[in-house]
């Protein structure tokens, strides 16, 4: 067994309905192909980055879920024929410092699932430390 | 002679921090490694260590195809940045 991420990205054109519909589809087939599902994601609606088929939007949602390396091909063919999906990225969490980062991730979405009040708080201690960074950022490209 | 340094002396800032693993998924935490236009920005301006630069390649281009971060920003996209919605 090794430790896997999937995001997907479903249609915006769908209801709340048959994005939970497709959802549970989508964990259907991984866990019929002998996955354990550790912890689920829903980053929700959001603009894409770029145009994928004309949509400017998707629903994003994370799937945190062990399996064994074989069953990927299938799971990912699987994928490729659901038409509901407008992009999935797979990651694969090999070596002790990916699977201390997935372990520290899956966490991190079990809070975030348990209690979406108190995910504000870590998030907030970390948004200083990005601003400076870009900060230091526009200093140096106006000495430039 | 004519061109000296532009910018500071650089030292990585993931190393600072101690940045063990960087997750595709978190936007803001890439943003210091990208250009304007969302390019990678080399080391030679950032001032990463190339162990970090390494990650944070394979990390962007992670988000690239996850539709996180765009590949090419055109003059006519560059004005509706992409980042406005996500947070």
């Amino acid at each position: 067994m090794r430790n896997y991420e999937n995001l997907v990205i479903i249609k915006p054109t769908f209801t709340a309905e048959e994005i939970q519909s497709s959802i549970n589809a989508i964990e259907e087939t991984i866990t019929s192909n002998g996955g354990t599902i550790a912890t689920t994601d829903a980053m929700g609606m959001r603009k894409l980055a770029y145009p994928i088929n004309k949509n400017e939007r998707g629903y994003f949602h994370v799937i945190y879920y062990s399996v064994a390396p074989a069953a990927i091909s299938e799971i990912e063919r699987r994928f490729r024929i659901n038409e509901d999906l407008l992009r999935f990225v797979t990651i694969k969490y090999d070596t002790n410092r990916e699977i201390a980062a997935w372990n520290h991730l899956v966490e991190k979405a079990k809070k975030k699932a348990d209690a979406p009040a108190k995910e504000e708080a870590p998030e907030a201690n970390q948004e200083p430390a990005q601003e400076e960074v870009a900060t230091t950022e526009e200093s140096s490209t106006t000495q430039e | 002679m004519a061109e000296k340094r532009k910018y500071k002396k650089r030292y990585c800032k993931y190393c600072e921090s101690k940045v063990d693993f960087m997750d595709y998924k978190d936007v803001g935490a890439l943003r210091f490694s990208l250009s304007e236009r969302y390019k990678i920005m080399p080391r030679r301006l950032t001032g990463n260590c190339k162990r970090h630069q390494d990650m944070i390649a394979a990390v962007v281009k992670r988000a690239r195809a996850a539709a996180l971060v765009p590949y090419s920003v055109t003059r006519h996209a560059v004005v509706t940045a992409p980042f406005e919605n996500l947070r």
